[in-house]
């Protein structure tokens, strides 16, 4: 468990592997592992919910329900379905929104084989991704961008998002998808 | 929804966003789990979905939360499964096998009508036994040395944990005294705005300490009225730069005497406040304050 420290000593550069083994460990009952996890991605879930959210209370709440998932039930991520970073940020939106619309956690979107070489357990390559991911979006025309807030952190139906625009409903469907591309080839680049 | 029965490259996006209505998020769920091309594509999205989120700014979460969970997470201790025993291979029969191996203790009549026949091979069950017994006992130790192990193991894992919070906790606490000592620190008194209707007895009153350069924002409120249920007050810092909305700055509850307290909410930085105002929400706050101000300070 020598890589708790990491995050904020910034010494250790854990990889997507340690985070399977860290899951090992869970699966194990390894209270240690988890408090591991935790150091190195309650920020991550923490910020998307609030930013959802936009509620301290329950976004803390969020976040205590996915790690306790991951301690109920490591198993629901395997190394195969890509960055535990990644899945847990998407995670951490989706329960975000089903809490937003007082809805059952939806597990069919969650079972998902994430296709992301980021690795978001490396502080400083988290960084850098972030920076990344922030003048990527920066660049994105003004509509593409607003419909995109409105689909992913507002948890806005993309007819509720073509009723408050005005804007037809393929043409919001069509900004939401050139806005994802546009930032996969920003990442790709 | 489908174009050649595939799930049309739109829907797919709002499928990963879980926007698609109820019955086509099923159908969709449906086509997924035996299309692995569009799998494959839904899992490039997740991936484009986890690049986005990671546009949120990022946010530390209370040092109490990671106390809850880890003291939820101890009282959810997992019971492991221990591995199937493996199976001994029988042993081909022989004759002696066919007999019982050890006696009752209450049939001495068996024992004493068998003892001549069984004097050549006296030895045989009590080596037996001899072996079985030492095994049992190794197999105690063995488990008493795992055990321990794990109590050590378990020991070191809280006292990291301990360390850890104990670290967070000193953090949070310089951090505090930091921004009440500061003297370039904003500090703030509110009291109850002469429009906000009849005055109470004991006039609420609240006091904001606030860093412009860290976000860092301490709020001490008393003589506040008790809330109708599902309500909560909101604290708002009001930016100076004219037009800028009111960034909602913590809630809270007061407690018995109308004391409340709001320290470290998160905020942004450099923000400029040019007062702090208070005022009573829905239990989970609003994103824009809602009339009336029952507090307010510049």
């Amino acid at each position: 468990m020598d890589s708790g420290m990491e995050e904020s000593t910034g010494v250790a550069r854990p990889t997507a592997e340690e985070d399977g083994e860290l899951l090992t460990h869970v699966l194990r009952g390894d209270e240690g592992a988890m408090s591991v996890l935790y150091d190195r991605y309650s920020r991550i879930v923490y910020s998307v919910s609030l930013r959802v959210l936009r509620d301290t209370a329950a976004a803390e709440d969020v976040m205590q329900e996915i790690f306790m998932q991951i301690w109920r039930n490591p198993s629901s991520f395997v190394s195969t379905k890509g960055s535990l970073g990644g899945w847990l940020a998407v995670v951490a939106r989706n329960r975000s929104i089903d809490t937003l619309r007082r809805k059952r956690p939806s597990e069919q979107v969650e079972e998902m084989n994430l296709a992301s070489s980021c690795n978001l357990a490396d502080e400083a390559e988290r960084s850098i991704l972030m920076e990344r991911a922030r003048s990527a979006v920066k660049l994105l025309p003004t509509e593409q961008r607003k419909t995109l807030e409105m689909a992913f952190f507002d948890g806005l139906t993309h007819s509720e998002i073509a009723e408050m625009t005005g804007d037809p409903l393929g043409t919001v469907k069509t900004r939401i998808r050139s806005a994802l591309l546009s930032l996969r080839k920003a990442f790709q680049a | 929804m489908n174009t050649s029965n595939h799930i049309s490259p739109d829907d797919l996006y709002l499928f990963a966003l879980q926007l698609l209505p109820d019955a086509d998020m099923k159908d969709a769920a449906t086509h997924l789990k035996d299309c692995a091309e569009c799998r494959a594509l839904l899992g490039e999205i997740q991936g484009d979905l986890a690049a986005y989120a990671l546009t949120a700014e990022l946010k530390a979460p209370p040092v109490q939360a990671r106390e809850r969970l880890l003291r939820q997470v101890a009282e959810e201790k997992k019971v492991i499964p221990m591995p199937e025993p493996v199976a001994v291979q029988e042993q081909p029969q022989v004759e002696e096998s066919t007999e019982p191996m050890l006696y009752p203790r209450n049939s001495r009549v068996s024992q004493i009508d068998d003892q001549d026949e069984r004097k050549p091979r006296r030895f045989a069950p009590i080596m037996a036994w001899a072996g079985w017994s030492i095994a049992a006992v190794m197999a105690v130790v063995a488990g008493m040395q795992v055990d321990q192990r794990k109590l050590v193991e378990q020991d070191l894992s809280v006292s990291q944990a301990q360390l850890g919070q104990s670290d967070a906790q000193v953090q949070h606490a310089k951090q505090v005294t930091d921004t009440l000592r500061d003297a370039s620190a904003m500090r703030v008194a509110l009291h109850v705005p002469l429009n906000a209707g009849a005055v109470p007895k004991l006039d609420p009153e609240g006091h904001a300490t606030y860093l412009p350069s860290t976000g860092a924002l301490v709020f001490v409120a008393d003589h506040l009225d008790p809330l109708q249920a599902q309500k909560t007050y909101q604290l708002w810092l009001l930016p100076a730069t004219a037009g800028s909305a009111p960034i909602p700055a913590g809630l809270f509850k007061p407690d018995a005497n109308g004391n409340a307290t709001v320290v470290m909410p998160p905020l942004p930085k450099g923000v400029t406040a040019r007062g702090f105002g208070v005022t009573v929400e829905n239990d989970g706050g609003s994103k824009t304050p809602t009339a009336p101000i029952v507090l307010l300070g510049s």
